[in-house]
C-alpha cells in the first residue's frame, strides 16, 4: 500500500504502524481502548482487530505519535515527514530536541509497563505488628510483670536486679523506683536498706 | 497524593457522555442489542438499551475533521468523519473495533461542505448538489473505496439551498412565484427519471414560504414535511400525499417500519399536555391506540424522534421503543405509552461555568446557632432553651441510631445539609445549551435541572451572593449571560440548594453588558449586591438598595480580540452608583507596530482564596515576604511577530491601579486554547507551546515583596499606596504531554502546599506539586537551599503515574477543572469536566486533620481494653503476691 493517499494533491500522508497489547496478558477488547494520539489528539487513529493503525491525512511536518491505553504505557514516537514524503521515526526527547535515535518505521508499538496508579497496602505481618508502638506498650509491661517475678527466684539476678534498683535510685529516677518499690514493698524495704548499706561500704 | 487500590469510587465519580445526539441507529443484528449514536461532539458510541450505558465510545477530533457525517448501521457499523478530506470507516457493532478504513479527498473543495452521504446496496453514496447548475454523484465500494464507476453528472439547474433529500431521492421546490414545481429525482438510478410536478396539486401556493423539511429517524419511507401541514411520500415515481394532518408547527414526525404495517409516528410538546406523542397508520389514515401519550409531568423542549424500533410482541400489538431528543440536548428513551426507560443528561458534555455552593446546616445545628443569637432573657431562659436544644440533639441521636440500618443516605432535599468537615456540597454546572444543573458533589446526581433556552453562555458569570451559612435565608446564586435573542444583559438568580427561582428571578436587561461583579459588603439581609457595567459605560446595582455599599470598588474589561484592558473606579456619590475610567493598558504592544495580538486567558485568584501565610521561611531564619496583591490578574496573549514568528506574553497586571507587576514573553511559541494559566497567592504558572522545540513549557512566577515587609503586619494591601514594584523570581519547565486544562489546589485557608493540576491530551489529571514548578529551584543547591527544602532544578517536569488523579478512568477532552475547598484545611474538591465529568478530592499535604481512612479502630479499641484488663489483673496478683509475702 502506497504511504501517499490515492488523492495526495494537497501532500496529506499516513502515518502507520502496529500497537502490540502487553505479552501474557489477555485483554478484552484491548484494541478499542487503544488510541493513536498524533500531536496531543490533533489526529487520531484507531486500532484494527491485529493492532494495526493508520492514521489518515497527516501533513508535512514533525509529528509527535502516542498510543494511548488507561492501564499500559507506550513510549511515544516523533515521526517526520519531509516535503519529500520521506519518513524517520525517533525516539521522542524533550531536552535535547536535536538528538536522534531511529526506530523502525512502520512503527512498532509495544507496551513498556502497566501503570502504576495506586500506592500498595501494606501487608500484614507478625513483625510489623509486634513492633507496632501499641502492642510493644501492651507486651513491655507484661514481661515485667511475669517474667521478672520468675527472674526474681534465682538468687544472683536478684542480688543484680537489686543493684540496677538501687543504682536507679541513686540517679533519681523516681518513676521506676517507685513502681518497683510499690510493687514489692514488704520484706523487701529492709533488705533494701542493707544493700544500701552494702553499697556505701563499697564507695568508702 | 495517591490512593490505594481499594479507595476507587470511594472519592471519586466518573459520568461518561457523549454530547449531543447527531444520528442515531437501533443495532438490530448483533445479538445484545444496542443504540449507535454519533453525536455533534464528534463521538460514537454504542448505548446499552435496558440502562443507557455506554457500551463502547470512539472519541474523534474535536476539530473539524473529526465531524460525523454519516452513520449507518446495519450487520456494521459505518461512519464517514472529517470535512475533506473524508474518512470512512467501519466497525464491528458488538465490540466497537475498527474494522476497515479509507481516506476520500474531493476534488473539489469549495462545494465539499454541501455534500450528502449515504449508503445504498452495499455502496457508499456521495451526492454533491451544485446549485442552479447539476448533481454530482459518486458511489464507492463501502469496503475498499474502489469506485465502482466514474462521477455522473445530473444536469439539475432546479437545484437550489432548499432542497431536502430522503435518499436516494432529492427533492426541490423551484420556479418563480406562484408558479413553484415541486421536482424530485433519484440519484442513483441509472436512468434519469424527474418526478415534475406543480406544487398548487398538494398546497394552496399563497402561503408557501419554501418551508420543507425531510421526515426524522431515517425514516422507513422517503418523504417530507411541506409547509409543516402535510407529508409527502415519494411512490412509485410519484407523490403520494398522506391523509394525516400534522398537528402543529415543531411536530417531528417520521414513518416506521411497524409489525404489520407503516405507521407515521408525531412527537411533539404540547403547551398545556406536555410531551405528546400519536402514531397513525399509513395505509389506512387510522391511529395506533396503543401508541399514543400525553405526559403533563414530562417536558422535553422541541422533542425530536431520534430512532424509533417497533416490534411484535405476545401480549402486545406494537412494542416500541423511542428514542427522544429535545432541544435541551437530553435525551430520552420511551415505551410506546410515555414510560420513561431511561434518560441521559448530555448537556453535561459542555459544561461553561461551574460554582460549588455550601449546604445549609440541618435543623437541630440552626437551633443551636439561633440558640446563642438569642442574647436577651434571664439566666433561666437560656439554661430552658440549653435544655430544649439538648434534648433535640438526643432524640436525633436515638432517632439516627434507630434508623442507622437504613440511614445510606437517600438523597433528597431533605438530606442536603452540611456535613461535619463541609465536604458535602452541590455544584451548579451551566451548560452551554442553557440548562442550569444543581448536582449533589458526593454522587454526582442530578438534583435538580432548569432549562432556559434564551440564555447564551458564550460569556458567563456565576456568582454566589449569598452562602446558605445565614437560616432562615436561603441561599442565593446569580448567573449573568447574555440573552440568545437580543444579545443584553441576562441575569438569572435561583436557589442554589432547589434550582428555584428567586429574587430578580429571570431578567432580561435593557442594554449589553460589559462586565459584571459582586460587592465585596453584603447588605442587612446578607445579599451581595451585583453590579452590571453596560456598554455605554453606566452601572446598575441589583438590588437598587445596595447602591450605598458601591465604594472602592474596582472592576476592569478586557477586549480578547484586540488586548486592551481598562479599568474602572466605582463611586456612589449620594444619588446613584457611577463609574468612572481610570486607567487603560494595551498588552499587545502600543501603536500598529504589533498588531494582532489577543489575550487567550486572564488569570485572577480564586474568589475564595484566603492567605494565612505572609513569608516564606529561609534557611538564615529570616523571612522572605511575598508580595500578596489580591488585585493581580495574569492576562495571557499571542500574537505574530515579525523576528519570531509568534510571540506569547504573560503580564500581571493590577486591575485597581493598571499597574504592571511582572511581564514575560517567549518567542516563537504559541498559547494553548483552553484555561492554561493558574494563579494563586504569590504564584502564577501559565503554558505554552514552543514551536521552536516542538514542546510543551510550563512557566512559572513567584512575586516577593523582599526580605522587608512593605506594610506593618496586619495591613491590608492597598493597590494605590504601592509605587514599588516586587521581585519576580522566574523559570519555565518542560511538560512532557499536550496539556488542555490546569488549574491549582485551593484550600480554606491556603496554609496546605499547593499542587498545580494538569489534565493530558492522553485522559489523565496529573497532580503536581508547586515545589517543581518551584522558579526558585537551584542548579546546585547549597546547603542552606537544600535545608529550605528547594529541590535541584530538572528541566523536564515529572508526571508519575501515581499523582494521576483519575487513575485509568480516562477523561476525554477534559476542557477545564475546577477547584474549591473544603470545610477542612488539608482538602481541596475537584471537579473536571469536559465530555466527561469527574470529581475528586486532593490533600495536597496527605490528610493531617483527618484520621486515615484505613484507621484501624479494632486494634485500639483492643488494646485499650487490653491495658485496663492487664492493669487490673496485675493489680490483683500484685496484692496476692503480697500477702504471701507478708505470710512467710
Amino acid at each position: 500500500m502506497s504511504s501517499v493517499e490515492d488523492e495526495a494533491g494537497n501532500s496529506r500522508y499516513v502515518i502507520e504502524g502496529r500497537v502490540f497489547p502487553p505479552e501474557n496478558q489477555v485483554l478484552s477488547n484491548w484494541q478499542v481502548e487503544t488510541r493513536i494520539h498524533v500531536n496531543g489528539g490533533e489526529y487520531i487513529g484507531f486500532i484494527k482487530e491485529d493492532g494495526s493503525f493508520a492514521v489518515h491525512n497527516v501533513p508535512t511536518g514533525s509529528h509527535v505519535v502516542e498510543v494511548v491505553h488507561p492501564d499500559y504505557m507506550y513510549e511515544p514516537v516523533r515521526v517526520e515527514i519531509n516535503s519529500k514524503g520521506k519518513y524517520r521515526a525517533r525516539r521522542v526527547n524533550y531536552i535535547q530536541t536535536s538528538q536522534v535515535i531511529q526506530v523502525p518505521y512502520p512503527l512498532r508499538m509495544k507496551a513498556l509497563s502497566k501503570f502504576r496508579y495506586f500506592q500498595i497496602r501494606e501487608q500484614w505481618r507478625l513483625t510489623d505488628f509486634l513492633f507496632n508502638p501499641m502492642v510493644i506498650m501492651m507486651i513491655l509491661p507484661l514481661l515485667l510483670i511475669m517474667v521478672l517475678p520468675k527472674m526474681m527466684n534465682d538468687p544472683e539476678t536478684k542480688e543484680d536486679l537489686k543493684q540496677i534498683t538501687n543504682l536507679a535510685k541513686m540517679s533519681e529516677m523516681p518513676e521506676m523506683s517507685e513502681v518497683i518499690t510499690n510493687l514489692f514493698s514488704g520484706g523487701a524495704t529492709a533488705k533494701a536498706s542493707n544493700s544500701k548499706a552494702k553499697q556505701i561500704k563499697k564507695r568508702q | 497524593m495517591c490512593i490505594y487500590e481499594d479507595q476507587i469510587g470511594k472519592f471519586d465519580w466518573r459520568q461518561t457522555y457523549v454530547g449531543r445526539i447527531k444520528f442515531s441507529q437501533f443495532d438490530t443484528v448483533s445479538t445484545a442489542k444496542k443504540l449507535i449514536v454519533a453525536t455533534e461532539e464528534n463521538v460514537l458510541a454504542a448505548l446499552h438499551l435496558k440502562t443507557g450505558q455506554i457500551v463502547w465510545r470512539h472519541v474523534f477530533e474535536s476539530a473539524s475533521s473529526g465531524n460525523i457525517q454519516l452513520l449507518h448501521v446495519s450487520d456494521k457499523v459505518v461512519t464517514v468523519t472529517g470535512s475533506n478530506p473524508y474518512l470512512v470507516r467501519g466497525w464491528d457493532s458488538s465490540t466497537g473495533v475498527l474494522i476497515w478504513e479509507w481516506s476520500l479527498t474531493l476534488q473539489d473543495n469549495d462545494h465539499a461542505e454541501f455534500s450528502e452521504w449515504w449508503v445504498q446496496h452495499g455502496l457508499l453514496v456521495h451526492m454533491l448538489p451544485i446549485f442552479n447548475s447539476h448533481i454530482e454523484v459518486t458511489m464507492y465500494n463501502l469496503m475498499s473505496g474502489q469506485n465502482r464507476g466514474a462521477t455522473s453528472k445530473l444536469p439539475a439547474p432546479w437545484v437550489n439551498e432548499g432542497c431536502v433529500l430522503t435518499p436516494p431521492y432529492y427533492t426541490c421546490v423551484s420556479g418563480n412565484m406562484g408558479e413553484q414545481r415541486l421536482l424530485t429525482v433519484d440519484v442513483t438510478s441509472n436512468a434519469v427519471q424527474i418526478i415534475n410536478k406543480p406544487l398548487f396539486d398538494y398546497i394552496s401556493l399563497d402561503v408557501f414560504d419554501g418551508n420543507m423539511r425531510p421526515l426524522d429517524a431515517n425514516s422507513a419511507l422517503p418523504g417530507f414535511i411541506i409547509d409543516e401541514k402535510k407529508v409527502l411520500l415519494i411512490k412509485n415515481n410519484d407523490f403520494e400525499q398522506l391523509n394525516i394532518d400534522i398537528v402543529g408547527a415543531s411536530v417531528s414526525a417520521t414513518i416506521i417500519e411497524g409489525p404489520s404495517e407503516q405507521i407515521l409516528l408525531q412527537a411533539w410538546d404540547d403547551k398545556t399536555m406536555g410531551f405528546s406523542l400519536i402514531a397513525h397508520s399509513v395505509s389506512t389514515g387510522k391511529e395506533v391506540p396503543e401508541i399514543k401519550c400525553s405526559d403533563r409531568d414530562h417536558r422535553i423542549p422541541d422533542p425530536e424522534l431520534a430512532a424509533v424500533m417497533c416490534t411484535k410482541t405476545a401480549r402486545e400489538q406494537h412494542a416500541c421503543r423511542i428514542l427522544i431528543n429535545g432541544a435541551d440536548d437530553a435525551i430520552h428513551f420511551v415505551q410506546q405509552a410515555g414510560r420513561v426507560l431511561w434518560t441521559r443528561e448530555e448537556s453535561l458534555a459542555n459544561v461553561v461555568a461551574v460554582e460549588f455552593v455550601d449546604l445549609p446546616v440541618s435543623e437541630t445545628d440552626a437551633a443551636i446557632e439561633s440558640e446563642f443569637d438569642q442574647k436577651e432573657g434571664s439566666i433561666w431562659a437560656a439554661f430552658t432553651r440549653r435544655l430544649q436544644s439538648q434534648f433535640q440533639q438526643l432524640q436525633t441521636l436515638l432517632h439516627g441510631l434507630q434508623h442507622a440500618d437504613r440511614a445510606v443516605a437517600s438523597s433528597n432535599t431533605n438530606d442536603l445539609v452540611r456535613d461535619y468537615f463541609n465536604l458535602h456540597k452541590v455544584i451548579v454546572l451551566v451548560t452551554e445549551v442553557g440548562k442550569i444543573i444543581g448536582m449533589d458533589n458526593l454522587s454526582g446526581e442530578v438534583l435538580w435541572r432548569r432549562y432556559e433556552p434564551s440564555l447564551s453562555t458564550a460569556s458567563l458569570a456565576v456568582f454566589t451572593r449569598r452562602t446558605a451559612r445565614h437560616p432562615p435565608l436561603d441561599a442565593y446564586l446569580t448567573i449573568v449571560g447574555t440573552h440568545e435573542e437580543t444579545g443584553n444583559g441576562l441575569i438569572i438568580s435561583l436557589n442554589p440548594i432547589s434550582g428555584e427561582l428567586v429574587g430578580e428571578r429571570s431578567l432580561q436587561l435593557d442594554g449589553r453588558l460589559l462586565q459584571c461583579a459582586m460587592l465585596h459588603r453584603a447588605d442587612e439581609e446578607k445579599l451581595h449586591g451585583l453590579v452590571v457595567l453596560y456598554e455605554d459605560e453606566t452601572i446598575q446595582v441589583f438590588p437598587v438598595s445596595s447602591a450605598p455599599l458601591v465604594e472602592d470598588m474596582y472592576m476592569y474589561v478586557a477586549e480578547p480580540e484586540t488586548a486592551y484592558v481598562r479599568g474602572y473606579a466605582l463611586r456612589y456619590d449620594g444619588k446613584e452608583a457611577r463609574a468612572q475610567a481610570i486607567w487603560s493598558l494595551r498588552l499587545g504592544g502600543a501603536g500598529p507596530g504589533s498588531p494582532g495580538h489577543r489575550i487567550v486567558h486572564a488569570a485572577a485568584r480564586a474568589r475564595l482564596e484566603r492567605t494565612h501565610s505572609p513569608g516564606r521561611a529561609l534557611a538564615d531564619r529570616s523571612v522572605l515576604y511575598k508580595y500578596n496583591n489580591p488585585n493581580l490578574v495574569l492576562f495571557l496573549t499571542e500574537g505574530p511577530d515579525p523576528v519570531h514568528k509568534e510571540v506569547v506574553r504573560a503580564v500581571a497586571v493590577d486591575v485597581a491601579s493598571g499597574a504592571v507587576a511582572a511581564a514575560g514573553s517567549h518567542r516563537r511559541a504559541r498559547a494553548a486554547p483552553h484555561h492554561q494559566a493558574v494563579h494563586a497567592d504569590h504564584c502564577l504558572a501559565y503554558l505554552y507551546r514552543s514551536e521552536k522545540h516542538r514542546r510543551f513549557e510550563i512557566a512559572s512566577m513567584e512575586l516577593y515583596e523582599g526580605k522587608e515587609r512593605w506594610l506593618p503586619a496586619g495591613a491590608a494591601f492597598s493597590s494605590f499606596a504601592s509605587e514599588r514594584a516586587p521581585a519576580v523570581e522566574r523559570q519555565a519547565y518542560i511538560v512532557p504531554a499536550a496539556v488542555t486544562a490546569a488549574a491549582v489546589t485551593v484550600t480554606e485557608r491556603s496554609l496546605t502546599d499547593r499542587h498545580v493540576l494538569l489534565a493530558l491530551s492522553t485522559g489523565a489529571v496529573v497532580e503536581v506539586p508547586w515545589a517543581f514548578l518551584d522558579p526558585r529551584r537551584p542548579l546546585a543547591p547549597t546547603a542552606e537551599q537544600r535545608e529550605e527544602g528547594l529541590l535541584p532544578y530538572a528541566p523536564e517536569l515529572p508526571l508519575p503515574a501515581d499523582a494521576v488523579l483519575n487513575y485509568n478512568r480516562t477523561l476525554h477532552r477534559v476542557r477545564a477543572l475546577h477547584t474549591h475547598p473544603a470545610g477542612i484545611e488539608s482538602t481541596s474538591l475537584v471537579l473536571a469536566t469536559g465530555l466527561d465529568l469527574f470529581y475528586t478530592r486532593v490533600a495536597p499535604s496527605k490528610t493531617f486533620d483527618l484520621l486515615k481512612d484505613d484507621f484501624d479502630y479494632h486494634l485500639i479499641s483492643i488494646v485499650l481494653v487490653a491495658l485496663v484488663v492487664a492493669s487490673y489483673g496485675t493489680k490483683h496478683f500484685a496484692s496476692r503476691k503480697m500477702l504471701k509475702m507478708a505470710w512467710k
